[in-house]
């Protein structure tokens, strides 16, 4: 009744056309990135690595994993479209189900009241009856119209762009044989740069990063494919569309449940189309803009990265690895700064260490530490280069953090433009497969 | 009779043995050697399903167990596509080609070739050599898709569907894709070929006195499905062409980066393949007809409906074809569209179920082996139909293509339906055609084996597919365990049915030859040449046209129209043996 009550609404508002209008940022109002809260005993690097970077290795061979996972479309609908979706295949089904049960009902009631018993009984003769032909030939279009308002509603509502969203964003997703890259367009700019800056997601270490997601922020996918057609589906979104080479699909939703998602590739693309895996995570918008803010300081950690993990069997160089910290707080000092390279560096071990090593090494090996060394071992290992750059970052950082927030600017929220879905925009011209 | 004495057989020098079975052009032989070819191919596409129904019930097929394996650094005990996944894209791609070009769409030909030509009382098919030809060209399309497991590179693994640009892949270095173009090819002249010689056969070599308002349905069926074949298959050719061109010849037509598009493709395939899922299920619509009637002692209800309905689901087969591919984004009112195209379709269909239903309705009901089957089959269409409804929404649709749950539907109407149909066919046709009864005590098994087995395997596909499990994977995650083994289950029922039912088959040979013309004790209602001939007819069918009454199939009085066919001894002008 209430998913009945749902739907007329929905109906209500997509008919009366009620769209709030966009509200725009102001651009010279920058937000603050917020910082985690501080819980007792729990470093805040490694909450956000919880938050931020789990993926498919996090899960245990049950199925569970990190916190929230949720997996069936219509069970644990988690976007308002997938929400509307659930209720009007309830309420199809409900219009459709007599069609369902009627003539299996009859087929029983005709199976044990007709069967032949051998008492002479003369069967029928007659061959037809028009009255109940034309009852059964208009009773089902009855019930297909009645189907029609609400698909038709929701359909125009999951296809036009989400104008009516106050708050949104645009993501270009793109299929490769066998992962995803991920492009937040649109959203954030830099206060200083005016040109916008593009924040791209991708892989780790081979394995794929998910796309994050803020509750209650309506997110339109612009698909491609850079190969094969591949298609993006996680189920409890309830939106699907084909990524393919030369095409820019388009859907919508906002999601509404915090969480880590999971889903496969759902078009036939090769070889490796059943682990071409979908992984997102939804978060609340405070860490979603750290999220974002993170993200930008990504490349500049990279070298502080090679150099606390050089190759397997290479000790770490100290001097490199004070050159790079160094090199990376020459660009900016603030505490946003130090605490992104502390992320990133806590963030690239976990994946480390869910990733299986490379042939012929074992992760004991990639640590140097005695081989066949434990869990145990490789997490104190772990710890211990945490430290290193913890205290190098506090020997190097505090020397100027009475500037810090001159020399970076904070990030801002600008709104996002309208980009309108184009069905048929060829956005590709590459080789030729 | 009389006849003979009147007209005797033309004497003709013949082959026998094996040179007989090569050379004949007789429809009921052609017929048989069908029969068998798709019983054959039948076990092959079963073995392929096999094949993935066992990697998806081992260790192997849970993502997170294949993680926590690559982790620990160890093997899983049985894992039997994990060195060699594109051997399992094969084996689905082949899976489907074999069961639809070569097991559902020849089975219902076996059928129709044997039958129509019987019902409507002609000597033979209107051209029985093309007939012959026809069915001779599915034996090189089977050998070389079959065969190209050994090529370098594997068979066709990009799915019946061969989508671009993956069917492109491999281009030059692996032939298997061209030999399933090639093979799809000729599977379709044969099919081509088989559609006008029906419409042929029905429209001109129908006795004289039968007009097309005394057709049994089986025969409208078999007409409607041959227009579909002969109008729809050339665009099958066309598309599969597009690639074989654009594979080997520098064509550009599905190539986004040369300005091509590979949603053309998709396109032009399905307006053939939507067509096609009408061809694998009308023929049987007809027969069913016959079998219910025939067994609750009435004539089918409705048959004025009963030809619309047919004719009605012909026409908007061919309006409907985009509900396939919905998700590659296309304007919502174009979707829209085909969404209301798709859901009409179930008018035509409800009311051949509800027409069915009265056909039974106040009859006295015999449950042979080959009525069960028509039970069962209703059943499960019902079923597979509902899922169809659903799937038909746009909005539901984005969520569930590409999903098991699409897998659990068309398996549900193509195995729930069409080879249920075709049990039935056989169980009914059968002593018409060989002379011998197949057992009915073994009949029993076989049908609740199969029903139950049918109903697990495909309702557990719709449970998987509903939570989220996509289609044509070897991996899933651990959230689908239990329904995926479920349908592993369902597939070993189904696996000893059908085993019960080969032997079956090869045991009804040893039986004693029946001597009567209609061992069902039928003929009285159902008024059919094919049940006033001998089990089974001889060469060339009828001398003269056998002198039973036509039923008026549209009266719904007590008697039949008051007109006897043939005079019972006068030759019929039209009809000269052939050779």
């Amino acid at each position: 009744m209430l998913r009945l009550l749902s739907l007329v609404c929905l109906m209500a508002v997509t008919m009366w056309g009620g769209v709030p209008t966009v509200v725009a940022a102001d651009p010279s109002k920058p937000v603050p990135v917020p910082m985690p809260a501080p819980v007792a005993g729990v470093d805040p690097v490694d909450h956000d690595v919880d938050t931020f970077n789990p993926n498919v290795y996090s899960l245990d061979e049950s199925g569970h994993g990190p916190k929230h996972v949720t997996r069936s479309p219509f069970t644990d609908p988690a976007s308002d479209i997938a929400r509307q979706v659930t209720s009007v295949t309830w309420f199809s089904s409900l219009v459709f189900l007599p069609f369902l049960v009627l003539p299996l009902l009859l087929l029983l009631y005709v199976i044990f009241k007709f069967r032949d018993t051998g008492d002479g009984r003369k069967p029928a003769t007659f061959t037809g009856n028009h009255t109940l032909e034309i009852v059964w030939t208009v009773i089902p279009c009855v019930a297909l119209v009645v189907v029609s308002f609400p698909t038709w509603f929701i359909l125009d509502h999951m296809e036009a762009p989400p104008v009516h969203q106050k708050d949104r964003m645009a993501v270009r997703v793109t299929g490769k044989k066998f992962a995803w890259d991920y492009k937040y367009l649109g959203i954030y700019k830099d206060a200083k740069a005016e040109e916008k800056q593009e924040i791209a997601v991708g892989q780790f270490l081979g394995i794929q990063e998910p796309l994050v997601l803020a509750k209650g922020r309506a997110v339109e996918l612009h698909m491609t494919s850079d190969d094969v057609n591949h298609a993006w589906w996680i189920p409890p979104f309830g939106v699907k569309k084909d990524c393919i080479k030369g095409r820019d699909t388009y859907a919508w939703f906002t999601p509404d449940t915090i969480g880590f998602f999971k889903g496969q590739c759902a078009e036939l693309c090769g070889d490796g189309h059943g682990l071409m895996i979908i992984t997102a995570v939804v978060v609340e918008k405070p860490d979603f803009a750290r999220f974002i803010a993170l993200q930008r300081v990504k490349d500049d950690t990279l070298k502080v990265w090679t150099a606390i993990q050089p190759p397997p069997g290479t000790a770490i160089d100290d001097k490199v690895l004070r050159e790079a910290v160094a090199g990376f707080l020459a660009k900016g000092r603030s505490p946003e700064r130090q605490y992104a390279l502390r992320f990133w560096i806590a963030c690239n071990y976990a994946t480390l260490q869910r990733v299986p090593p490379p042939t012929g090494v074992t992760i004991a090996e990639i640590f140097g530490a005695a081989k066949g060394g434990g869990a145990a071992e490789i997490a104190a290992a772990i710890r211990t280069r945490r430290a290193m750059v913890d205290a190098l970052l506090k020997e190097l950082g505090a020397v100027a953090s009475a500037d810090a927030s001159t020399e970076v600017a904070p990030i801002s929220v600008v709104a996002l433009p309208v980009i309108a879905p184009s069905v048929v925009v060829t956005v590709a011209t590459g080789a030729q497969p | 009779m009389t006849a003979a004495a009147v007209m005797p057989p033309i004497p003709i020098t013949r082959y026998s043995g094996v040179m007989d079975w090569l050379t004949t052009v007789d429809h009921k032989k052609i017929g048989l050697m069908y029969f068998w070819f798709t019983v054959t191919m039948g076990i092959v596409g079963g073995f392929f399903a096999g094949a993935i129904r066992v990697q998806l019930a081992t260790p192997g097929a849970v993502i997170e167990s294949i993680q926590a394996a690559h982790l620990a650094g160890v093997e899983l005990p049985f894992n039997l596509f994990s060195e060699n996944r594109a051997l399992f894209n094969q084996m689905v791609t082949m899976h489907a080609s074999v069961m639809i070009f070569f097991t559902i769409i020849p089975g219902f030909i076996a059928f129709a070739n044997y039958v129509v030509p019987l019902m409507v009382g002609a000597r033979d098919m209107a051209f029985p050599k093309m007939n012959a030809f026809g069915f001779w060209l599915l034996i090189p399309a089977a050998m070389l898709m079959l065969s190209s497991f050994f090529v370098q590179g594997g068979a066709a693994s990009s799915g019946w569907t061969a989508y671009p640009p993956l069917s492109l892949e491999g281009a030059g270095s692996n032939p298997g894709q061209d030999m399933w173009i090639m093979g799809v090819h000729l599977a379709g002249v044969s099919s081509i070929l088989a559609a006008i010689n029906f419409i042929v056969t029905i429209a001109s070599l129908k006795a004289p006195e039968m007009k097309w308002r005394d057709l049994p349905l089986f025969v409208w069926a078999t007409f409607f499905t041959s227009i579909i074949q002969l109008t729809a298959t050339p665009v099958l050719a066309a598309a599969v062409t597009m690639i074989l061109l654009d594979r080997n010849f520098g064509t550009t037509f599905t190539i986004a980066s040369s300005g091509g598009d590979p949603v053309l493709y998709q396109h032009i395939f399905w307006f053939y393949s939507h067509p096609a899922v009408y061809i694998m299920i009308l023929p049987g619509f007809g027969a069913i007809s016959h079998i219910f009637a025939a067994f609750s002692c009435k004539r089918v209800f409705g048959y004025l409906s009963m030809v619309l309905a047919v004719g009605a689901i012909t026409l908007l087969g061919f309006t409907v074809w985009a509900h396939h591919m919905f998700s590659v984004g296309m304007s919502p009112e174009l979707a829209y569209y085909f969404q209301v195209a798709s859901l009409l379709i179930g008018v035509p269909t409800g009311i051949k179920v509800f027409n069915w239903l009265a056909t039974m309705w106040g009859g006295t009901i015999r449950f042979t082996t080959a009525m069960m089957f028509a039970c069962g089959f209703i059943c499960l269409f019902v079923l597979g139909g509902f899922g169809g409804l659903i799937l038909a929404l746009v909005a539901v649709d984005f969520t569930l293509t590409d999903t098991y749950f699409v897998v659990g539907h068309f398996h549900m109407v193509l195995v729930g339906g069409s080879v249920m149909l075709l049990f039935a066919m056989t169980y009914y046709w059968w002593p018409k055609m060989t002379g011998h009864m197949l057992s009915e005590k073994l009949g029993k098994w076989v049908f609740w084996l199969m029903f139950i087995g049918v109903f697990v395997t495909f309702f557990a596909m719709h449970l998987s597919g509903a939570n989220g499990m996509v289609r044509r994977v070897p991996v899933y995650f651990a959230d689908f365990k239990f329904s995926n083994y479920l349908t592993t289950f369902g597939y070993l029922l189904t696996i000893v049915s059908s085993l019960l039912f080969y032997a079956d088959l090869f045991l009804s040979y040893r039986r004693p030859k029946i001597t009567v013309d209609d061992p069902w004790k039928i003929n009285d209602v159902q008024q059919s040449f094919e049940w006033a001939t001998s089990c089974p007819p001889p060469v060339y069918n009828f001398v003269t046209v056998p002198p039973i009454p036509v039923l008026d199939q549209m009266s719904d009085g007590h008697a039949v129209r008051d007109k006897t066919l043939g005079d019972g001894d006068k030759p019929r002008e039209t009809d000269k043996p052939t050779h």
